[in-house]
């Protein structure tokens, strides 16, 4: 395998897809996140803090770069993750190319490390943490994500070791949702109150699920893009022994 | 050479051939790793542990990097504030 553009390729299509998230969530997302830092700006000016529009408008500007910025960097991470998965899979996925190979993994990626750990610990809009809570609430998160995520890693090479056997089309997704309804039930749930409306909460939820669900086809679709016209996995340096 | 130990010869090389082919570098895996934990730890978790190296005790009063990346530790659903 050709290391060095096995890794470019794959920070590149991390890179390029995590921008593109940033710059569709300034479109789709942050109304919602404006909405909900209105409410905790009129709170705080309840509550007799100090509060100057022009410095704060700035500052906003300055975080939505940072999300750019943010971002990429995400994007960067997600893929190089992705990359591996990819790299080791994709002689046993089915596909007649590499970008619907690469939407299959981004797919069960997306599934295992973002849907289903969503789905217990949704993302929230400003106003909702509490920030007393916030280091249970990543141990929460964390220990979920790695729950869902090491649980499907020991299922795939269980799968792989199945051979031709046809139950574990069946068997195996089946102990996988048995582990994480089991996860689900067992573990606490966000800790926080909620106490901004709900209406928001909600729409910026989706809002939000949509534009990550978008990240991860876009990742999928970059990185099978790169790996069809740079094959990367066809170069390799075979020593006769 | 006999049929069978052609065969058996082949069989030897195409399996070696298909190892190396496939095989996915180790030091890729590592460098590929070592980006996404500190890129994730970065934007999704840092209360300031980061810049408390250089700046200390201070660092997780401003917590430059979770305000930096607020937006999107929100918008991609990591626990924020």
């Amino acid at each position: 395998m050709k290391t060095l553009t096995f890794i470019a390729i794959t920070l590149l299509a991390g890179a390029i897809a995590g921008a593109i998230l940033a710059t569709i969530n300034q479109g789709i997302v942050e109304p919602y996140i404006d909405a909900a830092i209105d409410i905790e700006n009129q709170n705080a000016i309840a509550a007799g803090e100090l509060f100057d529009p022009t410095e704060y408008a700035n500052y906003r500007i300055w975080q939505k770069g940072g999300e750019i910025a943010a971002g990429t960097i995400l994007g960067m991470s997600l893929g190089s993750l992705f990359g591996i998965v990819f790299a080791y899979a994709r002689p046993s996925i089915p596909g007649s190319n590499n970008k619907k190979k690469a939407l299959i993994v981004a797919g069960i990626m997306w599934l295992v490390l973002f849907l289903i750990p969503a789905l217990k610990y949704p993302a929230n809009p400003p106003a909702v943490g509490d920030p007393e809570t916030i280091y249970y609430r990543q141990t929460l998160y964390i220990a979920f994500l790695a729950v869902s995520g090491f649980s499907a890693l020991g299922l795939a090479f269980v799968y792989r070791k199945m051979g031709s056997m046809q139950s574990k089309k069946i068997l195996v997704p089946g102990v996988y949702a048995a582990i994480m309804i089991a996860a689900f039930v067992g573990m606490p749930p966000n800790p926080d109150e909620i106490t901004a409306p709900m209406d928001l909460v909600n729409t910026f939820r989706v809002a939000s699920a949509f534009t990550m669900s978008l990240f991860w086809a876009m990742l999928g679709l970059i990185l099978g893009a790169f790996w069809d016209r740079l094959k990367p996995h066809e170069t390799a340096r075979i020593r006769v022994a | 050479m006999s049929f069978p130990a052609l065969i058996f010869m082949s069989t030897g090389i195409k399996k070696q051939l298909t190892k190396a082919v496939t095989s996915v570098p180790k030091v890729a895996v590592g460098v590929l790793l070592g980006i996404m934990l500190f890129g994730i730890f970065m934007v999704g978790y840092d209360q300031g542990h980061l810049f408390s190296m250089a700046q200390g005790e201070p660092a997780y009063e401003d917590m430059w990097m979770h305000e930096f990346y607020h937006d999107m530790r929100h918008a991609a659903g990591f626990p924020c504030h």
